[in-house]
């Protein structure tokens, strides 16, 4: 049978495949703790300025232009958060579908989507489809650091300050993938801009006892001056959470390639196993008819000495 | 422990810098230097790139290069939260020669 070297070179490659799937899982779970651990040093600082800046929505009253949105503006920006490599899974398509969504959604509702995209499956998706994309963002996507999310928040926050008739944006959108756990991560669009600062219900572990009260609302002097303040820290604001945006979806992507790469080496294996019972099947094929060959070539020799 | 002493987190936008308690602090504020002693009244000020100076309560000084961000200091608690920093010169004794200027 000729098909049993066909065999054999099926199994070694597959054989190679899946060792290549297993060395991207290991690599893949030793990069989670690397990115758990990105993402809880970035914590204090993005707690420290959510602290601040639901101390400024408590004393004061917010007024600033990233608060506000520009009802008349049409045009809206979104941001879809997309991996550079593949070997993901549905990372990136399950991203590229809600943005598709989303983006139908938005212009059902009469605005105009402007579409950013970061991550270079995701480019490369846009592109190949000869779609108009604002700015892109690559490289990076399994561990984002504080340059790229400062220039993403840059670029974002320019197109939204400037005025509608320059081609600002009024709304910002961003679509990731949020860790949940190893295997769940969810996809998921949050509206960041204009920022929705909710005051109050800061519910503080542990009881406040009464006479503290005065302490729990402290009286903060702002300087140099509130306006300054606000024109700071807002702006910062929004690039820690863009930046949390991207440290929640490194972890997704390297957890979701784990798994991608987990299943992968499963079927491989399964594969190897499947291919090598065929290749003993073709092979005890050919030796029974051998066999039965020789048998029958034995047996009529005997008859003609007869 | 000799008089009042304060907590101090100074975190940068990818990982806590420093953190324990302190005598005084001095940062860059926007306006010019500040400093920052126990008890201070609540305030939230932008800083700019500079050093912020710690000084423990063992009188052992820590310097942080820092770049643009903002103090708030709150029920004797200061944050300082800044875009990058690192550690300058990692220590220097209370009495030593290379301390310029003292935090207070």
């Amino acid at each position: 049978m000729g098909s049993q070297l066909a065999l054999k070179s099926r199994i070694a490659s597959t054989q190679s495949l899946e060792k290549i799937f297993n060395a991207q899982e290991m690599i893949a779970s030793s990069h989670i703790a690397r990115a758990r651990e990105v993402a809880l040093n970035a914590k204090p600082y993005s707690d420290a300025i959510f602290d601040a800046v639901q101390a400024l929505a408590e004393h004061t009253h917010i007024d600033h232009p990233i608060v506000k949105s520009d009802e008349k503006n049409p045009r809206v920006a979104v941001l879809a958060l997309t991996s550079d490599r593949g070997m993901a899974g549905a990372y990136t398509s399950s991203i590229i579908r809600e943005t598709e969504s989303l983006l139908a959604n938005l212009t059902d509702k009469g605005k105009e989507p402007q579409l950013y995209v970061y991550g270079r499956r995701g480019v490369t998706y846009y592109k190949y489809r000869g779609r108009q994309v604002a700015a892109t963002w690559e490289g990076d996507s399994d561990k984002p650091g504080v340059d790229i999310a400062e220039s993403i928040s840059n670029t974002l926050l320019d197109a939204y300050m400037k005025p509608a008739d320059q081609g600002g944006v009024s709304e910002l959108y961003i679509v990731f993938t949020e860790f949940v756990n190893m295997v769940v991560q969810k996809v998921r669009v949050l509206r960041m801009l204009p920022v929705e600062v909710v005051p109050e219900e800061r519910q503080d572990s542990g009881p406040v006892p009464e006479s503290t009260a005065a302490q729990a609302t402290p009286l903060y002097t702002f300087e140099p001056s509130l306006e300054k303040v606000l024109n700071a820290i807002l702006p910062k604001y929004i690039q820690s959470r863009i930046h949390e945006c991207l440290l929640t979806s490194a972890a997704s992507e390297t957890a979701s390639r784990q798994n991608a790469m987990h299943t992968a080496t499963d079927n491989a294996r399964n594969l190897v196993d499947e291919l090598t019972r065929k290749l003993n099947a073709s092979r005890q094929a050919s030796i029974t008819q051998e066999l039965t060959e020789i048998i029958g070539s034995a047996d009529a020799l005997n008859k003609e000495e007869e | 422990m000799a008089g009042a002493t304060m907590q101090v987190n100074i975190v940068a936008a990818d990982r806590p810098l420093w953190s324990g308690t302190a005598k005084s602090v001095t940062i860059p504020a926007s306006e010019g230097g500040m400093g920052i002693l126990p008890n201070h009244e609540p305030v939230l000020t932008v800083i700019k790139d500079g050093t912020v100076a710690v000084v423990d309560p063992d009188g052992v000084r820590h310097s942080f290069d820092v770049t643009d961000g903002f103090i708030s200091f709150d029920s004797n608690k200061l944050t300082v939260a800044v875009e990058r920093g690192h550690d300058v010169v990692k220590t220097s004794g209370p009495g030593a020669a290379d301390a310029p200027e003292t935090g207070n």
